[in-house]
């Protein structure tokens, strides 16, 4: 009795226990990774949050939140000092991104090209300003233009962030520039561009989604940029980064919130835009921000 | 002969290309005539691609100098010479409709808008591309981007269109189908080709003239018949099709080989008895036991039959060490059962004149 029963509910047992088995295997998920991983997230976005959510508090504690209002985003509007250092700011990140992308396009293409022991040190050499410490960058900027008898202003800022903003170009258009066929160039020379129109007609055309790409990451990197425009910044106008440390210093304002919430909204449209663009232009799947593949 | 016509559309003279401390091209003289489909063959790294692109100007000879039409060009960019080139890659530029790819040469030159429309619809029209102006490169498929890059070298009229094995990425059906068409073009447009390949076969379809080339030299100039009937090297007669080459010593009309037999062979001036020599047979050009008066005769061991569709080829044992490929056609007349197997005996021949001596 016990035999015939024990074989019969075996059999059947079987394929019920293959398929559990097999979910088991494709998605096992230990709680204790997901719960790291939400951690990680929560410490990450959390303080964030805290400053989105209290830019629309009705009061002005940071602490208590009283209710829903505009009251900081209208401050910050009716805000001379902070409204002329979101200008300064604007414009020291377009010069920056202008000056960073030229430069740093061409840096990408004299790399790929030159063949040489020397070029190859310079592609080295390249790599260095994004791995020094900020802090390091910013001081030496500082004493450089000191040294110099330059003064600290707006132009200074603008100069250093170009400098330091090159690397990033080169970096993300240098892999695209070697994934160039050659040969491209070479027919538009043979059908009568000289070199510098080939580039011009059919060679920037080929990597105008990583130039566009990189451009608004230099961008939304500048603006945010607060180490090297501190060291670097003369006393008027300074740049927003710079304005909101010195106001935090006196006491934190909810105006502050109201700035913080307006770049990060900035920021992420910018960055959203930097992955759109290689679809714009329809290439398959997105642009790696950081190979520009 | 008026002095004109006898101007080659391309003289390399003494031409010369080193990279670093080898030689890529090596004191090449070379004459193109005006309006000939030439052929630049060879194994790769023969020196072929640096040879064309040193015409094209996409390089400069180290020595020697390069001539379009009698005037000397050496040094002169790409985009002063009036040449255009079919990249093997095709290079289209890619952010650029099939029209403005094909227009980009004229455009570069200035030609009006209107003389422009016109001459790029005649150019899809001639690569049957009509009804694509507006498509991107990336859309079409491998033979039509090819068929642009041929439209916009060849819509500049060019006194000398330059193609680095255009034909190399397409599939055999579609090679062989643009094997005729380009030939066909090239005979409309009456243009000076040089054409760059390693492919022996496309060379023999389509060339008026085959330049065979070898560690940056010229083995042999030609016609197809000439180059493959009457091979100037033993390089030639096997980069050429199959040869059955064999090793041996010249005397007085017959070369006695190192292993085997003694052949009679046709005369060949300028050989002095005793000169160790290479000679060569076409597997077509030998005869199985069918002969004509006059045949050396010889006889040999099957060793492998190999069959494949319109011909079947033997593998015959001379002597040790000596085998020797034969093709016989599988014509109506031979019938399947004649064939024979591995391990009999038989009597072969050729026409004496059919047995090269190569120096």
């Amino acid at each position: 009795m016990t035999l015939v029963r024990e074989s019969s509910a075996a059999a059947p047992a079987r394929p019920a226990v293959r398929p559990r088995r097999r979910r088991g295997r494709a998605d096992r998920r230990p709680r204790v990774l997901v719960a790291v991983t939400a951690l990680f997230f929560a410490l990450l976005y959390l303080p964030i949050g805290v400053v989105a959510l209290f830019s629309f508090n009705s009061e002005k504690s940071l602490t208590v939140f009283g209710g829903f209002s505009l009251r900081w985003y209208r401050a910050f509007a009716h805000d001379d000092v902070l409204i002329s250092s979101l200008g300064t700011s604007l414009r020291i990140s377009l010069v920056a991104m202008a000056g960073s992308v030229v430069l740093g396009v061409a840096l990408a293409l004299g790399l790929v090209r030159c063949r040489t022991r020397l070029g190859s040190l310079a592609g080295l050499v390249m790599l260095v300003p994004l791995i020094t410490p900020e802090i390091v960058t910013g001081v030496a900027s500082m004493l450089l233009f000191k040294g110099l008898g330059v003064a600290l202003s707006t132009g200074t800022v603008m100069l250093s962030e170009i400098t330091f903003s090159i690397s990033y170009v080169t970096v993300i258009l240098r892999s695209r520039v070697a994934a160039l066929n050659p040969e491209v160039e070479e027919a538009a020379m043979d059908l009568g561009a000289t070199r510098w129109q080939a580039v011009r007609l059919v060679t920037l055309p080929a990597l105008l989604p990583a130039v566009l790409a990189s451009a608004v990451l230099i961008f939304a990197l500048v603006f945010d940029d607060f180490v090297l425009a501190y060291f670097t910044t003369g006393v008027d106008p300074q740049p927003l980064s710079v304005r909101i440390y010195s106001a935090i210093r006196f006491g934190v304002q909810p105006t502050i919130n109201a700035v913080g919430t307006l770049m990060l909204a900035g920021s992420v449209c910018l960055i959203a835009l930097a992955l759109f663009i290689p679809r714009l232009f329809g290439r398959r799947g997105g642009l790696d921000i950081l190979s520009g593949e | 002969m008026d002095a004109t016509d006898a101007t080659p559309a391309v003289r390399l003279d003494g031409v010369s290309k080193q990279f670093a401390d080898s030689y890529a091209v090596r004191d090449l003289d070379l004459d193109i005539e005006a309006g000939q489909f030439f052929s630049l063959l060879g194994p790769s790294g023969c020196g072929k691609t640096t040879s064309l692109r040193m015409i094209g100007g996409f390089t400069d000879p180290t020595e020697g100098s390069v001539l379009l039409a009698g005037e000397d060009v050496t040094g002169l960019p790409p985009d002063k010479r009036n040449v255009n080139t079919v990249f093997q890659s095709y290079a289209l530029f890619d952010h650029l409709s099939i029209a403005d790819n094909i227009a980009f040469g004229l455009k570069r030159k200035g030609v009006d808008r209107a003389e422009i429309r016109k001459r790029v619809a005649e150019m899809l029209e001639l690569v049957q591309l009509g009804g694509l102006a507006d498509r991107r490169p990336r859309t079409l498929s491998g033979g039509q981007r090819q068929r642009v890059a041929l439209a916009r070298a060849l819509v500049n009229r060019p006194a000398v269109l330059l193609l680095d094995e255009p034909l190399a990425a397409l599939d055999l059906k579609l090679r062989r189908q643009m094997q005729v068409e380009l030939k066909q073009i090239q005979r409309e447009v009456g243009i000076t080709f040089v054409f760059v390949t390693h492919d022996q076969d496309e060379a023999l379809t389509m060339s008026d003239r085959i330049a065979v080339l070898n560690a940056g030299r010229v083995e042999q100039c030609g016609t197809p018949e000439d180059v493959y009937e009457h091979p100037a090297s033993s390089f030639v007669a096997s980069f050429m099709g199959t040869s059955n080459l064999m090793t041996g010593t010249y005397r007085g009309g017959e070369v006695a080989l190192d292993q085997g037999p003694a052949l009679p062979v046709g005369s060949r001036p300028g050989i002095t008895d005793g000169t160790a020599v290479s000679v060569s047979v076409r597997p077509e050009k030998i005869w199985l036991s069918d002969f004509e008066p006059g045949m050396s005769k010889l006889s040999g061991v099957i060793r492998e039959t190999v069959y494949s569709g319109p011909t079947t080829t033997y593998l015959i044992e001379l002597a040790p060490g000596v085998t020797l490929s034969v093709l016989e056609q599988n014509t109506a007349r031979a019938r399947m059962e004649d064939r024979w197997s591995g391990g009999e005996t038989v009597e072969f021949g050729w026409r004496p004149e059919h047995c090269l001596v190569l120096a």
